[in-house]
């Protein structure tokens, strides 16, 4: 997509035709020489700055800044905001502590999820959601008897996701290395007004900033040109989305659809399907589609997502998995090659009992397009049971400079 | 060791329900607890003094849908018919012709033969027909959906339905299809295609819709008529007030081995680990049992046990509920006997109408619509002391009043002015029939739908407990996924008139919801 | 052309369904003749120049409902067919203020944002239910309704894929279509929005066109009636037809006669002749008479079989549940001549949203009140409109510069009550002036300078528009959308499958199965049964064929 710029109009009454600007758009749109825009949730939000693969490795090598203000925010507070979560998620909510962040699913009353997303609790009876699609109306909804508030603050708090071995030594040279004591999943208010958690979608070190959105753009002036020292980049959606996959974490619209967006029946999955067991706690009392989820687990799956290794080295993205090359069981969600694990990789949907009782003897069939010619290829596929990128720098406490 | 206070089951609501419900678990051998938060039983069903020496039924005045399996299966059936008596109905014109409806037979009040009483008494014979067809699911589990139509899990309750069929294809293909068109169709056209518009289809409309939020033209009317014909249809007054029928199943109930509380309002339904453990009363008394059936409406029930313990899909169907109180009760206390114009003092007894016209209960029901008060009611009225007069002393007599379409809470509330002008506006309508009438009324108790909401716990005060529309009858009632009487939580189940069949007094929710418990393996 | 001509079938009325029955007889290799009482073609999807160049769309005027499978089998964009998608909707208020129904999704939503936060996703939720009751429907609406009373092996055989269909969706989801097709607009739309404005908007296409008011029960399914078409695969876009809805009947017309059917305008069929409880041909007003021993009718089931046939060759049965088969005549329309785009103070200058849907009704108890007025024999004192202005975006409309509007108007009754006395003759030229500036007056609501910008106006009362199309009571659909009169009831119980007691004669029009609307469905569905039934000619293959 080309450069969109938000139409506004002069009539009081008129709403933003468009795309709209992030606070952060005049300091991407100065990096920005790809020109390459998409549509997050009505934002523009950067595909590629410069070129794919060199923000990529940024994030494996150096330290990237990501614009996540288009992402959905809900303050939950009042004193039975703990009940009124615990009755939507399907973990146990009381497990985050203050200053920690939980991540969660909730599922509709059938079990299918209806998104996940992150749980960063402020205090104790004091929450924020966050998460990709949004949520007012069905948080309304399920905080209906309790004692609760909930305020959308997608447009008034703004987010920025610093990823990356370089990230601690980013904040440190912006001045913000009070971070330093931040263990995983950490969340603190570190200056008046700028929350920092140690998070992110990258499975690497890094550190996600919460601010207010007219102070954000001050935010990132000063995390820039200190951050030139360390190899700081500003990136787009296309290198974040191979770093997500080969940290294994799960996306909306690609490894499930979230189900209150899903016009066609049946298309919902739920958490035991995409393989959170551990995130779903039938034992700390009734959530929403527990009694469907307990049935499910009665009945037996009838499908779960895995891990995928491929072989060749060509991306399986949106390839059939077959057995014995000849029974279609199943398909890959999100499929790429990573250039940190040197192996081809994918997270796939597969059929029971593959994946399950029978692991082997999987194949995918691959369409290749390359200089005006198709070709097909069927290659072997292996299930694997760890995140392909995995490192011990993501964890340590005080992080180490690179 | 079974303590005081330890039950298999606890029934919630000491309504006809409520006690239909307890007679059916103690008779088969159940501890049962049956507690009402207000002194006296009867919900809805109950006789009350409104004056020294002058008792009349409180809310609900006439029998008409008792169900007979219901009745015989709790032993009560013969009390209840000695303990009653049946009357014509009478649809009041303007011009002085009115209409007597005694079971199908119409004729003129003054003897005179009706010229469409042939053609009534086939629509009348019809619906009958179809409503007692119909009604042999209000004692059925509704269709179960569970696994899709064709699962082994609902092959029971298809079987009910396949009756159900092959007894519609017994009326012929003719009537079959009669029955498929107009089943869900507005008793507005099926009336006024076969009669004139006046008092004779005027009364049959008003029967369909009374209680509902509905005028005639609503599709869906003509399921509501037959549904009050599901039994026959035949109205009955209850000698000594509503309350015989309550004092009759109490009485039931206390030999079947009933514990029966009155004033034992509930705290909670205590719910550990998705089933249910008791019931917590304001007292602090702990009853200990293992199912919880209640009368009382469902989102009442879901805060009872504890919201949290519900999907959130399933209370927002809840609040979504149809449930708009639109019927009024009033009660006139008079010095003398009522007399109408141009009625034979011999039908001074019977259930009079004031419907003149199909058109006239449709726009009867508009102003409802906008919360405004009715300016020419739909009415129903009985005069109870003139076939009772056990009932009354001195002279005295009681006119038992309906008034339809009432808003459930009027713009501005039910102010003292709301309330003494619907008042009037039903008195005048009468008056223009019984000119008398005025002179005679010592006193009014108006009961609006806010009032009984507060004195039965009715939500809305609707005496369906939720509108018996379409989109809330059979599996759907009171809403998708709770069609089966349990709220999700094991044991704990709806029993009243918001489950199926549906409202009126007819003991079926209870009766059914009981039976029901009794077919979990764990009960 | 001799008055003794022979086909092998005749149609009576080129309306839309008569075209389209037309054209799959005609492509199966049948003889065909149609016979039109108006010098024109098209019955309700027409488009005239009643004032010096500029084009209306007397009737229907948008579309939608079009079935694509028919679409494609008879080629119409070949015959000039070109539909194009509008641009959104608003309704405005009274106090300058609207609610813009953006065709951008993200606009959408800041705009609903705008009038209630808490209805943003509420949106997403209505319309997930709408569109998955649209795809649950449209696989039977070019299929035979399903008879349960019947144990013929093609009905079971309806009844057995509508038992599938329904199996298929699983216990919550057949719960909720049960609870969908039952319940009514007004309490479908309370449940999920708080904003007035934004419910209003969406209600209309619950009750166009018929005699219900919002909270009528069933008037869900009618609003699904409006969505279950498409726009290139857009589930319940609508669009402008370029040149007008006549655009449609001439590519029909065009095709029929490219197919070797004769059309035969100016003279509409007196009766349809039966010898021995068979067709034999039609006799027409003029005098004319044509023989075959198929005949379709187009009309509606009471315009044929009450005024045209006669009530010796028809079961006594079946001429009563004609007579009880409910056509409500509940909307007019006007049709209006611009000589400049009028002015929406409220709205930007220049906004998308005017090149779509346009109303002015801001609460549902606003559009009961409406339908309260109808049921007493009066127009709505305070009507529902749908207002388009269809040249901003087709310029063979209106002269350069100029603009034409259509103006749909509920409720109006086709039997007027003056004195106590209600019937169609009440609709003296005084009586539609009266009408007219009850709307204009409303139009004023979002165009303070309308009455100023008028060249002509045509105004049409349900009235009129049975004597000029020949619907009866006016009415858009011939009948009644309620379930007395949906599926195997459309329209007489036993006779849902187009045949009639005579032998030899179909009904092919709106008044069957699946209803009104700009569908042709109906015509399509027809033809099948008239092809399968009389053993002749060799059907196409197609879509909908």
């Amino acid at each position: 997509m080309s450069t969109a710029t938000a139409v506004s109009s002069t009539a009081p009454n008129s709403v933003p035709l468009g795309l709209i600007p992030t606070p952060f758009l005049p300091q991407l749109e100065a990096v920005s020489r790809a020109k390459s825009w998409t549509n997050w949730a009505g934002y523009i939000s950067p595909l590629v700055l410069d070129t794919m693969e060199f923000e990529y490795f940024a994030i494996r090598n150096q330290a990237t800044l990501f614009d996540i203000s288009p992402m959905h925010k809900y303050r939950i507070s009042g004193p039975e905001a703990g009940p009124m979560l615990e009755r939507m998620m399907t973990r146990n909510v009381g497990k985050i502590r203050e200053g920690r962040v939980g991540y969660t699913l909730w599922c509709d009353e059938e079990g299918m999820l209806i998104d996940d997303g992150t749980l960063f609790r402020f205090g104790p009876d004091d929450y924020r959601l966050c998460c990709q699609e949004p949520m007012f109306s069905w948080l309304l909804d399920a905080a209906w008897g309790f004692d609760v508030t909930i305020e959308d603050q997608s447009h008034s708090v703004a987010g920025l996701s610093l990823q990356g071995p370089t990230s601690f030594s980013v904040l440190k040279a912006a001045g913000l290395g009070a971070a330093e004591t931040l263990r995983p999943f950490d969340l603190a208010e570190v200056e008046p007004g700028l929350w920092i958690s140690r998070t992110g979608f990258t499975g690497d070190l890094g550190y996600e900033f919460w601010i207010d959105w007219d102070k954000a753009p001050a935010l990132w002036d000063r995390l820039w040109e200190p951050g030139q020292t360390w190899g700081l980049r500003a990136i787009g959606y296309e290198a974040l989305e191979i770093a997500r996959i080969e940290a294994g974490f799960i996306a909306a619209h690609a490894d499930f659809q979230p189900v209150h967006g899903a016009i066609r029946l049946g298309r919902g999955r739920s958490p035991l399907e995409l393989g959170f067991e551990r995130l779903v706690d039938f034992d700390k009392g009734h959530f929403n589609g527990r009694r469907a989820l307990l049935a499910q687990r009665r009945a037996g799956l009838k499908r779960r997502l895995v891990r995928l290794d491929i072989g060749g080295f060509k991306p399986a993205q949106g390839a059939l998995i077959y057995h014995r090359k000849r029974r279609e069981i199943g398909h890959v969600t999100s499929g790429i090659w990573s250039p940190t694990a040197k192996r081809n990789i994918a997270l796939a949907e597969l059929k029971a009992p593959f994946g399950g009782a029978i692991k082997t003897n999987l194949w995918t069939e691959i369409y290749l397009h390359e200089e005006g010619q198709w070709d097909r290829r069927m290659v072997p596929v292996q299930i694997e049971t760890k995140p392909f990128f995995q490192t011990p720098r993501a964890r340590l406490t005080p992080p180490a400079p690179f | 060791m079974t303590g005081v206070n330890d039950f298999h089951t606890v029934v919630i609501g000491g309504g006809h329900n409520g006690l239909a419900a307890a007679v059916t678990l103690a008779t088969k051998g159940k501890r049962v607890c049956l507690i009402e938060r207000d002194e006296t039983l009867g919900g809805m069903a109950r006789t009350v003094e409104v004056a020294p020496g002058v008792q009349t039924s409180q809310i609900a005045h006439l029998l008409y849908n008792l169900n007979p399996t219901v009745l015989k299966e709790l032993g009560i059936a013969d009390q209840i018919k000695a303990q009653s008596v049946a009357l014509p109905t009478v649809s009041l014109s303007p011009d002085g012709r009115h209409v007597v409806v005694d079971g199908d037979k119409v004729r003129y009040s003054d003897g005179g033969a009706h010229p469409e009483a042939r053609a009534a008494a086939v629509l009348i014979g019809r619906l009958r027909k179809f409503a007692a067809i119909l009604g042999q699911l209000s004692t059925k589990s509704p269709p179960k959906l569970e696994g899709g139509i064709t699962s082994l899990a609902t092959l029971g309750e298809l079987a009910g339905l396949a009756k159900l069929g092959l007894n519609l294809k017994r009326l012929g293909k003719e009537e079959m299809r009669e029955f498929l068109r107009i089943a869900l169709s507005n008793i507005a056209d099926v009336l006024l295609d076969e009669l004139d518009d006046g008092p004779l289809p005027g009364a049959l409309a008003a029967d369909a819709v009374r209680g509902a939020f509905a005028g005639p033209r609503s599709p869906g009317t003509v399921f509501s008529l037959m549904y009050r014909l599901g039994n026959g249809g035949e109205v009955r007054l209850p000698k000594g007030g509503m309350g015989m029928l309550t004092d009759v199943m109490a009485t039931a109930a206390s030999e079947a081995g009933c514990d029966i509380r009155t004033n034992a309002p509930v705290t909670r339904i205590v719910v550990e680990d998705d089933r249910v453990r008791g019931v917590e009363l304001t007292d602090g008394t702990m009853l200990t049992c293992r199912a919880v059936l209640s009368s009382a409406g469902p989102l009442q029930t879901m805060q009872m046990a504890g919201l949290a313990n519900f999907d959130v899909e399933a209370l927002r169907r809840m609040r979504n509920l149809r449930v708009k109180g639109t019927t009024a009760r009033l009660t006139l206390v008079l010095s003398g006997k009522p007399a109408f114009k141009d009625l034979p003092e011999g039908l001074a007894s019977a259930r009079i109408l004031i419907a003149p016209t199909v058109g006239a209960v449709e726009r009867g029901f508009n102003p409802a619509k906008y919360g405004d008060l009715p300016t020419a009611p739909t009415l129903e009225m009985v005069c109870p002391t003139l076939s009772d007069p056990a009932l009354t002393s001195e002279g005295r007599h009681v006119l038992s009043i309906i008034i339809d379409h009432v808003p459930q809470e009027p713009t501005g509330g039910w102010t003292d002015a709301a309330r003494s002008a619907l008042t009037q506006t039903a008195i005048d309508r009468i008056a223009a029939h019984a000119p008398g009438l005025p002179g005679l009324v010592q006193d009014s108790i108006l009961m609006t739908p806010t009032d009984i909401e507060a004195l039965t716990g009715a939500p809305g005060g609707h005496w369906h407990h939720a509108e018996m529309g379409l989109d809330q009858i059979l599996t759907l009632r009171p809403a998708n996924g709770a069609g089966h009487y349990s709220l999700g939580i094991r044991g704990l189940q709806l029993c009243g008139a918001s489950a199926h069949p549906g409202g009126d007094l007819t003991g079926a929710p209870g009766r059914n919801s009981a039976l029901h418990l009794l077919k979990e393996t764990w009960a | 052309m001799g008055a003794q001509d022979r086909y092998d079938a005749i149609i009576a009325g080129a309306g839309h369904n008569g075209l389209t029955t037309g054209c799959y007889l005609a492509k199966a290799g049948l003889k065909v003749l149609i016979v039109e009482k108006n010098d024109w073609i098209g019955g309700a999807a027409v488009s005239r120049m009643l004032h010096n160049g500029w084009t209306y769309s007397n009737c229907s005027y948008v579309c939608s409902l079009l079935r694509r499978e028919i679409v494609r089998d008879l080629e119409l964009p070949k015959y000039g067919l070109q539909v194009i998608p509008y641009e959104g909707g608003a309704t405005f208020t009274r106090d300058g203020d609207y609610f813009a129904y953006h065709s951008d999704h993200d606009a959408l939503r800041r705009e609903i944002a705008r009038h209630s936060p808490a209805d943003v996703d509420a949106y997403t939720r209505f319309s997930q239910t709408v569109i998955r009751q649209c795809r649950f429907i449209r696989p039977f609406l070019l299929r035979n309704a399903p008879d349960p009373t019947s144990l013929a092996p093609r009905d079971l055989q309806e009844l057995l894929y509508l038992v599938k269909k329904t199996h298929d969706l699983g216990a919550r989801e057949i719960g909720e279509t049960l609870r969908f097709w039952t319940v009514s607009i007004g309490d479908f739309l309370d449940e999920h929005f708080e904003s007035d404005l934004i419910k209003a908007h969406l209600a209309g296409s619950g009750i166009i066109g018929t005699g219900l008011g919002v909270y009528s029960p069933g008037t869900a399914y009618v609003l699904l009636h409006h969505y279950m078409g498409d726009v290139d695969g857009a589930i319940g876009a609508w669009g402008f037809a370029r040149g007008g809805m006549g655009a449609i009947s001439n590519a029909l017309g065009a095709c029929f006669n490219e197919a070797g059917g004769t059309i035969v305008t100016g003279s509409g069929v007196d009766k349809f002749l039966v010898e021995g409880g068979k067709v034999t041909g039609v006799a027409l007003e003029n005098g004319d008479t044509y023989s075959a021993p198929i005949v379709a009718s187009n009309m509606d089931v009471k315009r044929t079989f009450l005024n045209h046939t006669d009530a010796a060759d028809l079961p006594d049965s079946f001429t009563r549940a004609v007579k009880r088969f409910k056509i409500r005549g509940s909307s007019g329309k006007l049709n209006i001549a611009l000589d400049a785009l009028p002015e929406f103070p409220a709205a930007p200058k220049g906004a998308n949203f005017l090149r779509g849907d346009m109303h002015c009704s801001t609460s549902l108890q606003e559009l009961e009140r409406a339908y309260d007025d109808w049921k007493e024999g009066r127009w709505s004192q305070d009507p529902y409109f749908d207002m388009l202005i269809p040249s901003q975006i087709d310029p063979t409309m209106a002269p350069p510069g100029k603009h034409m509007m259509t103006v749909f108007v509920q409720y109006a009754p086709y039997d007027l009550e003056v004195d106590g006395v209600r019937k169609g003759e009440n609709w003296t030229d005084a009586n539609r002036k009266a009408f007219a500036d009850t709307v204009f007056d409303k139009i004023e609501q979002c165009c303070p300078d309308i009455r100023s910008r008028v060249v002509h106006a045509e105004v049409r009362t349900p009235w009129d528009i049975e004597r000029e199309v020949g619907l009866t009571e006016g009415n858009i659909f011939q009948g009644e959308l309620t379930f007395d009169q949906l599926l195997f009831n459309r329209p007489v119980p036993g006779y849902a499958n187009y045949a009639t007691p005579i032998d030899g004669m179909y009904l092919v029009g709106s008044s069957t199965h699946p209803g009104g609307g700009v569908m042709a469905a109906p015509g399509a569905n027809a033809a099948r049964e008239i092809l399968r039934k009389a053993k002749k000619g060799r059907p196409m293959k197609g879509y909908a064929a």
